[in-house]
């Protein structure tokens, strides 16, 4: 197997993502998915994009235009 | 205009960007010549500007060092300081290429963090590049981080600079932890609004024309107050790709930026109609191989759309955009140097209606939590001016960070698990047997400014023990100038006649930059009354010392040279509790009996002691 790469954007592990680390994976091409070295996150890129979309999970107003800043 | 929105938006030409060397040197088929790499920052710089001016925004273009070499840089500058007034700047960021390399042989990138012969001999030849090149020395400068060595010997050599970037805010074990423990900007502890640094310390804002060091400075960035005290900075600024970073969008909609954008407008209902921005977004963060998980087309979207939201605010007369040079002229005029910041911030992401408090002034930078009955969560004594200084050849390589007496997240706060004690300012109630804390009423404030104080004023909480129940209201008195905050703690009602409660208004801290504990040897406990005074010298042995009728509890920090006490008029009993090696932390306290219609008033109080 010839050695990994770093795919066609720089993916972050989402595991690694919300503990607050920033790790980019590394890409398998043999078995068409990325891996973390960190932890043992490994997916393939539908599964990475599904996972980011969980991450957000923290963030409830997101999609929030706020007005006022007095509460 | 009615308290604009002031603005500086800086772009700096990079001919070999940060980013480049990590991701063409980590294989992936992305390596680049470097000829193709300046090209092609070069011409992310170009489209910054571009965007700017079509907004009808001017910028300070901050020159690299790298960029000095090139005449199509050099060209660009001048001809945009012509057509569209921006300021031509030198930044001490970009300093890698191949000039730099052969001379200093070495790829450190981080002014700070050369030893003081290598920071004066690049400010020499970088200064001098620059005028080879323009004709003039800049006015403005900057890095992640400046420290006051540099800054004083900048100002010593070049007089006429005046403004710079000068830390990045709580961008310090946070951003360490964040970037794989690979990311040295340990740089905790500043300012979060432009402030004019003392000669001792470039976090510690100026106390008089002797302590100021000639420049008015700014943060790279303007920053969330709440997400980045206790997250990565690099994910919650006025820099949209932060913002990608953070991934803080959906559907290509990121309403957070202008969030952010819009709670730093309404800054100015508590700093007399002051209210800033800063965007600086190097040209590493829009380019073609996209960052993180977002493609190129989304990263030039994200800053069209910062800079059209900038350039509408302008067009409604709701923005001042300005150069550095401009700023730092304004800054002087309607500032003062005591005169202090200050910024009620509420979540504006995670949908918590948290609030924090935070204030800064020569003196202290202070943070309160109302989530935590308003428990001072975090705390910077400015008023040691630490003379700290950083880089290769000193005791601090890296750690700029100015020192916390208490910081609620790297030392616990209310919750440690089941052993010891954390760095927290609060307030234990107990009635018939029963205690709790303020820690756990959450609450929400309000901001007036009555002249030479301001005031912090929470809603009354509610409190149940033993039967009885009782409201209790918190008041913050920041008189400027006085090196003191006043708390208040007053029972505005109790459903018994006549019970008296005891207030036990106490703060534990220890001191240090970092997670990590610090050696508490030396420090010295002492509580006083009107005619006696107890001390204990740190021992880690458990001791506690109290005396009734006690004015004033404090420790003497030797190795942050301050010396931090809370006073009180009318105390029942004041103590000082030594921790222990499990628990390093040492705790102040003053206790009083007071019932309905009564106040607990305290002074907690911030001293050089050296």
């Amino acid at each position: 197997m010839a050695q990994a790469g770093k795919g066609k954007l720089n993916y972050r592990c989402p595991s690694c993502f919300v503990r607050d680390i920033d790790i980019d994976m590394f890409y398998d091409a043999q078995k068409e998915e990325y891996y973390c070295i960190r932890c043992c996150y490994h997916g393939s890129e539908a599964d990475v994009l599904e996972k980011n979309r969980l991450a957000r999970f923290r963030y409830r107003d997101i999609l929030r235009r706020i007005e006022r800043f007095e509460v | 205009m009615t308290n604009p929105l002031i603005l500086n938006v800086i772009h700096r030409p990079e001919m070999l960007p940060e980013y480049a060397e990590t991701v063409t040197a980590q294989g992936g088929g992305a390596a680049q010549p470097s000829g193709a790499l300046a090209r092609e920052s070069l011409e992310i710089f170009r489209l910054q500007q571009e965007i700017a001016h079509k907004n009808g925004i001017k910028t300070t273009i901050q020159m690299t060092y790298a960029s000095l070499f090139s005449d199509e840089a050099v060209a660009l500058a001048k001809q945009h300081h012509e057509t569209y007034g921006d300021e031509i700047a030198l930044t001490l960021l970009g300093l890698p290429c191949k000039q730099f390399r052969e001379k200093y042989k070495t790829k450190d990138f981080c002014i700070w963090m050369f030893s003081k012969a290598d920071k004066a001999a690049i400010v020499e030849d970088v200064f001098e590049k620059f005028f080879e090149c323009f004709g003039f020395y800049p006015e403005s400068t900057g890095s992640y981080y400046m420290d006051a060595w540099l800054i004083n010997h900048i100002k010593a050599k070049y007089p006429g600079v005046k403004c710079a970037v000068a830390t990045c805010f709580e961008e310090g074990p946070k951003a360490y932890h964040t970037c794989n423990n690979s990311w040295y900007t340990l740089l905790d502890g500043g300012p979060w609004a432009p402030w004019i640094p003392s000669k001792q310390n470039t976090h510690a804002p100026a106390a008089n024309e002797e302590e100021d060091c000639g420049l008015v400075a700014i943060p790279h960035l303007s920053r969330d107050l709440i997400a980045c005290f206790d997250g990565n900075g690099s994910n919650f600024g006025t820099h949209p790709q932060n913002v990608l970073r953070g991934m803080i969008y959906q559907d290509g909609q990121y309403p957070y930026l202008f969030n952010i954008i819009d709670q730093y407008r309404h800054l100015a209902v508590y700093n007399r109609g002051f209210c800033y921005n800063m965007m600086f977004v190097g040209p590493g963060w829009m380019n073609k191989l996209g960052r993180w998980e977002a493609p190129y087309e989304l990263l030039v979207k994200s800053y069209e759309d910062g800079m059209a939201y900038y350039g509408a605010l302008k067009k409604k007369g709701e923005l001042a955009d300005m150069t550095m040079g401009e700023f730092a002229d304004h800054y002087r005029k309607t500032h003062h140097y005591s005169q202090p910041e200050c910024a009620l911030w509420r979540d504006i992401l995670y949908g918590s209606e948290k609030q924090h408090f935070w204030y800064c002034d020569p003196y202290m930078r202070i943070t309160i939590d109302m989530n935590q009955g308003g428990a001072v969560i975090d705390l910077r004594p400015y008023a040691a001016k630490l003379e700290t200084e950083v880089g290769i050849g000193t005791k601090y390589v890296q750690d700029a960070s100015y020192p916390f007496l208490i910081q609620a997240n790297y030392r616990a706060g209310y919750f440690t698990h089941y052993a010891g004690e954390g760095t927290i300012k609060s307030c234990k109630i107990s009635y018939g047997g029963e205690e709790t804390d303020l820690c756990l009423c959450r609450t929400k404030a309000h901001f007036s400014d009555e002249g030479e104080v301001r005031v912090l004023t929470l809603d009354p909480v509610e409190i149940e023990l033993a039967g009885l129940t009782a409201s209790v209201q918190t008041e913050y008195r920041f008189r400027e100038d006085s090196g003191a905050v006043e708390v208040r703690r007053r029972v505005l009602s109790t459903s018994v006649p006549g019970a008296k409660l005891k207030f036990c208004e106490y703060m534990t801290a220890c001191y240090g930059t970092t997670e990590y504990p610090e050696d508490m040897k030396d420090v010295v406990l002492s509580v006083a009354s009107q005619n006696a005074q107890k001390s204990i010298g740190y021992a880690y042995r458990c001791r506690e010392e109290s005396l009734d009728c006690a004015v004033s509890a404090s420790a003497l920090v030797p190795q942050i040279e301050t010396r931090v006490s809370m006073e009180c008029l009318g105390a029942n009993r004041g103590f000082v509790r030594e921790g222990y090696a499990f628990s390093p932390m040492f705790t102040l306290g003053m206790e009083a009996e007071i019932g309905e219609k009564e106040t607990l008033t305290t002074w907690l109080r911030l001293e050089k002691a050296n």
